[in-house]
């Protein structure tokens, strides 16, 4: 076994709030155990997407294996799993939990703990790992050890002693870390004897290598050039190549129980294997496979359009592209008769859908016009059929649709006590309905299920202004609940646009289709003609503004001096023109099919 | 349909032979003092250059005889051209006088607190025959925000000493949407415009230029429903008076029309001399250097002043003559310019009251004008 034995492995994760410091501890770990050394050191190796690096959050989860010699001399196997910091990809998360035996929980300590911390930290608990409490920032002349110190020993029922503290970003304490993770994080206890039993808890697509499986032993062992079997989707998986991150990919001749490595697989895309499932040999099959990962679907939806309609074969390849490293990215081909051809996409949440807009922006040069978000609504028409419903345009006919459930979410909110109110009135404009309350340290947890539709619009920004930033959110799917839609329409100079149509609540819905209407009238610029839009349901007009024309669109000055200056100040108003869609004759702005997402604060009045 | 001598390249452009350009521009970049809004090549300072910088012109336009024919204009602007005092006016005008036509337009801008009755006589024993004076406003207020030293009083002296000196043409040039103008203004101004009996008008919308004294200040402009307000009235009110609206900012009396812009408008090739200058023959945008010291030593030596050449493809200078005639009362005669990058828009705006065909030419509309640039836009591919 490589002269290591389970007792010198430790898997652990880092939970953190986004921003809390747990990129730059996972690098300060990878230096301090010199897997790299410091001309190779930049920051946050872990986070290696360009994307990832500029928003500073984690995507996708990553198993790293680190050698540590501790003060009782022996030399350990870290293998340090990444978990990524965002709430729409809390899935991957418990997937990363599943694969350790302890977690450090990282907090701010001039922030405390945020409600994402918080729902990790229950996810950690339900996984049995051992927590190790760890507050970051203690360099930071606002960090306050003492108050969060104690309230994160209150929230995992330990002693505030036990709270380790540190500055990632200068290194101090970090050594104390690892000390913790080999003395207070129990080793693995798998059955090396045991038939092969190993979690795929990650995957990702390497241009050259195909799929590559992230999995964690848990009995048994593999051997390089193994026959693997996947004991859910019933694949066979040759084991070509195995090996572990060091970070940098480095093949072993076998992985054992404890262990964590990856797999060369040699599928073509991330969707044909299953992360959750478990890997066996297949000349030697384990009885029972472990137990898995809920499915994860997705549960934003929007309709992605190319702006030069020629590049839609371009935006079906980039699709195919990212869907190999995505599995949770869905679409199929979508008609507009507002934006042509383009795609209705899926996504786990709102981050998920900028990520995959901007880099199908960014990485494959596309020009897009993103609809409107929504979610999945569940409808039964009169005739009995169930109808999964992802745009507006799908919804069948008032007369025809018996009921619509549309789905909610548990939405946990964080936040300093003088704000409560606003979070109150906040959550019941959007039709939450209040679950309970509770004190946590000197803040106050408040828990509403709310309709995911109205997190989907600007909620969290709503949150955020309304509390001065000082709120945190975490939701989670609770399910489909019956409510009164209706489908609400945009006219633009008399024709409909699909592309602009929402589902709303029918009580919302005039005050929605006012605030809209508003909403577009200021992000629609004056064009050569006059254009009216209306709001409408079931063909009754219930709001309407003007887009009045322009009256002056001239270059004041042209001799022989200003020619050129004069050509490119048209060439630069026909490239401001690229983000604009020609719709009948109206040239609408990407802004506009967004708009919806902003006109809650019109809809309050 | 008549064939002029140009080849028919693709697209239904015509590439002129390149013959001599008939139109020259002089640029005099002197003045006492630069104003708020201006961002043209000037020099406030060194004004004991100015007979060197006259001969430095004087050795360009010899330097570049080839490209110069017999000129129907010629155009002497600024800077202060008039305070390059009559004498070295005259001068240029001399070493010009063999390739100036007979019946040539020559235009002077002057700044009417630098002319009296003398100098205007000078300019035109010279062979001026056409003066612009920058008015700009009338109003005081309006005036201080410019910058302008002129007072309307200087103005209307300037343009009686100009008639008396028996030039064939005077104009004014003036500002609207100046930050500040108030519609009250705008009547004064008018009102001043009208009863000075000029026969020429350029009335421009104030552009807030970068790197000028009111874009430091951070002066804004009027909104676009101000300054249509301002542009509409003027434009109803100077035609009511009896000017025509030819160009997007220029009003002319019957027979007035400025006929060396009037080259600029229809692409005619033009030559440019003098720091700063601009001109556009055989395809070819020549821009001369600013820095007088450099110009006049770099000619002194024999040399080519310093500029940079742009070169015009075809798709490029037929889209510059649509963005240029639309500019135009007379809109574009498509059988010299050839046909816009949408034929189809024409229909559509044609239907839509934007534009009327006349034969061969394209014209907009009254209310279409206001508007040009989302017509161009419409018709046209401006693309980089």
């Amino acid at each position: 076994m490589n002269g290591v034995t389970e007792q010198t492995i430790r898997n652990f994760c880092i939970i953190a709030h986004i921003d809390h410091g747990k990129s730059t501890l996972a690098d300060r770990i990878l230096q301090i155990t010199g897997a790299v050394s410091e001309r190779e050191m930049r920051d946050q190796i872990l986070d290696s997407m360009d994307l990832e690096r500029e928003r500073g959050i984690t995507i996708k989860a990553q198993a790293v294996r680190v050698h540590y010699t501790a003060s009782d001399g022996v030399t350990y196997q870290l293998n340090l799993i990444d978990t990524p910091g965002h709430v729409d990809f809390s899935y991957e998360v418990s997937r990363s939990l599943a694969a350790c035996e302890g977690a450090l929980l990282v907090v701010d300590a001039s922030q405390g703990i945020e409600a994402q911390t918080l729902a990790n930290v229950y996810l950690a608990i339900e996984s049995d790992l051992e927590i190790i409490p760890v507050l970051n920032k203690i360099d930071l002349p606002q960090a306050d050890p003492e108050l969060h110190g104690r309230a994160v020993a209150d929230l995992i029922g330990d002693d505030p002693d036990n709270v380790l503290r540190i500055s990632a970003k200068t290194g101090e304490g970090v050594a104390d870390v690892l000390e913790a993770i080999v003395a207070r994080i129990p080793p693995p206890e798998g059955e090396p004897a045991a038939p092969l039993r190993a979690l795929i808890f990650d995957s990702v697509y390497d241009q050259y290598r195909g799929v590559v499986a992230f999995v964690r032993i848990v009995d048994g062992g593999i051997r390089s050039g193994d026959k693997l079997y996947a004991m859910q989707t019933g694949l066979s998986i040759p084991a070509d190549q195995i090996g572990i991150m060091s970070p940098r990919m480095v093949p072993v001749e076998r992985l054992d129980a404890g262990e964590t490595g990856y797999i060369v697989t040699g599928l073509k895309a991330v969707g044909d294997l299953r992360v959750g499932d478990t890997l066996t040999l297949a000349h030697n099959r384990a009885a029972e496979p472990l137990p898995g990962y809920r499915d994860v679907k997705p549960m934003v939806f929007c309709g992605l359009f190319p702006v030069d309609a020629d590049d839609y074969p371009d935006l079906r390849d980039a699709l195919e592209k990212l869907s190999l490293n995505d599995a949770s990215l869905v679409w199929e081909p979508e008609t507009s008769q507002a934006l042509g051809f383009g795609f209705r996409c899926g996504f786990l949440g709102l981050l998920h859908m900028d990520i995959v807009r901007e880099r199908l922006e960014r990485e494959y040069n596309l020009e897009l016009l993103a609809t409107t978000p929504n979610v999945e609504y569940q409808v039964r028409t009169t005739s009995g059929d169930e109808v999964e419903v992802h745009s507006p345009a799908e919804l069948p006919a008032p007369n025809s649709t018996e009921v619509i459930r549309e789905p909610y979410v548990r939405c946990t909110v964080l936040v300093p006590k003088d704000h409560i109110g606003a979070v109150m009135e906040l959550c019941q404009e959007r039709r939450g309905t209040f679950v309970t309350m509770e004190p946590i340290e000197n803040r106050q947890q408040i828990i509403y299920d709310m309709p995911l539709a109205e997190i989907v619009m600007d909620f969290y920004d709503q949150l955020k202004s309304r509390t001065r930033g000082y709120a945190s959110l975490d939701y989670d799917l609770v399910g489909y609940r019956e409510s009164p839609l209706v489908k609400l329409d945009v006219l633009l100079a008399g024709d409909p646009v699909d592309a602009l149509s929402m589902i709303v609540h029918k009580d919302l819905a005039y005050a929605r289709g006012k605030a809209l209407v508003e909403r577009l009238q200021k992000t629609i610029p004056r064009q050569m003609f006059e254009v009216p839009i209306q709001a409408a349901i079931g063909g009754k007009i219930i709001a309407r503004e003007t887009v009045k024309a322009r009256r002056k669109d001239v270059l004041a000055k042209c001799y022989g001096g200003d020619i050129s200056r004069k050509r490119k100040l048209l060439e630069k108003q026909k490239e401001g023109k690229k983000r604009m869609k020609q719709v009948g004759r109206i040239e609408v702005p990407q802004e506009a099919f967004l708009s919806v997402l902003t006109i809650q604060d019109g809809a309050k009045k | 349909m008549t064939t002029p001598a140009h080849t028919g390249a693709p697209g239904g452009v015509d590439v002129p032979v390149a013959a001599p350009a008939r139109h020259l521009y002089v640029h005099l970049p002197f003045c006492a003092h630069r104003c708020g809004y201006c961002a043209f090549v000037v020099e406030t300072g060194g004004l004991d250059r100015r007979d060197d910088y006259i001969a430095a012109v004087i050795c360009e336009v010899e330097q570049r005889c080839a490209e110069i024919g017999v000129l129907d204009t010629i155009y002497l602007g600024g800077g202060t051209p008039t305070l390059m005092r009559p004498r070295r006016i005259a001068r240029l005008l001399r070493a010009l006088a063999d390739r100036t036509a007979r019946a040539a337009e020559v235009t002077v801008e002057a700044n009417p607190e630098t002319v009296d009755g003398a100098q205007l006589d000078a300019l035109r024993a010279a062979g001026v025959t056409r003066v612009s004076l920058g008015a700009q406003s009338f109003r005081p207020r309006v005036l201080e925000r410019l910058e302008r030293r002129a007072t309307a009083e200087q103005v209307e002296a300037a343009v009686r000493c100009a008639r008396r000196a028996g030039f064939d043409s005077v104009g004014i040039d003036l500002l609207f949407a100046v930050p500040g103008q108030t519609a009250a203004d705008l009547e004064g101004d008018i009102a001043r415009a009208l009863a000075l009996g000029v026969d020429h008008v350029s009335w421009y919308e104030l552009e807030i230029k970068p790197g000028t004294a009111l874009e430091r200040m951070g002066a804004a402009p009027p909104d676009e429903d101000d300054a249509a307000d301002a542009y509409e009235r003027i434009v109803d009110a100077l035609t009511a008076a009896g000017f025509e609206w030819y160009e997007t900012a220029n009003f002319a009396r019957p027979g007035h029309r400025a006929r060396h812009n009037m080259a600029y408008w229809t692409a005619a090739d033009h030559v440019g001399v003098g720091v700063g200058a601009v001109g556009t023959a055989g395809g070819l945008r020549r821009r001369n250097a600013p820095g007088v010291d450099r110009y006049v030593a770099a000619l002194r030596a024999g040399r080519e002043p310093a500029h940079a050449v742009e070169a015009l493809d075809a798709d490029t200078r037929r889209r510059e003559r649509w963005m240029l005639g639309l500019r135009l009362a007379d809109g574009v005669d498509t059988s010299r310019v050839g046909p816009p990058d949408h034929p189809v828009a024409l229909d559509d705006l044609e239907d839509a009251g934007m534009l009327v065909r006349d034969g061969a030419r394209v014209r907009l509309t009254h209310r279409a004008r206001f508007v040009q640039n989302a017509v161009a836009g419409r018709l046209m591919d401006f693309a980089a």
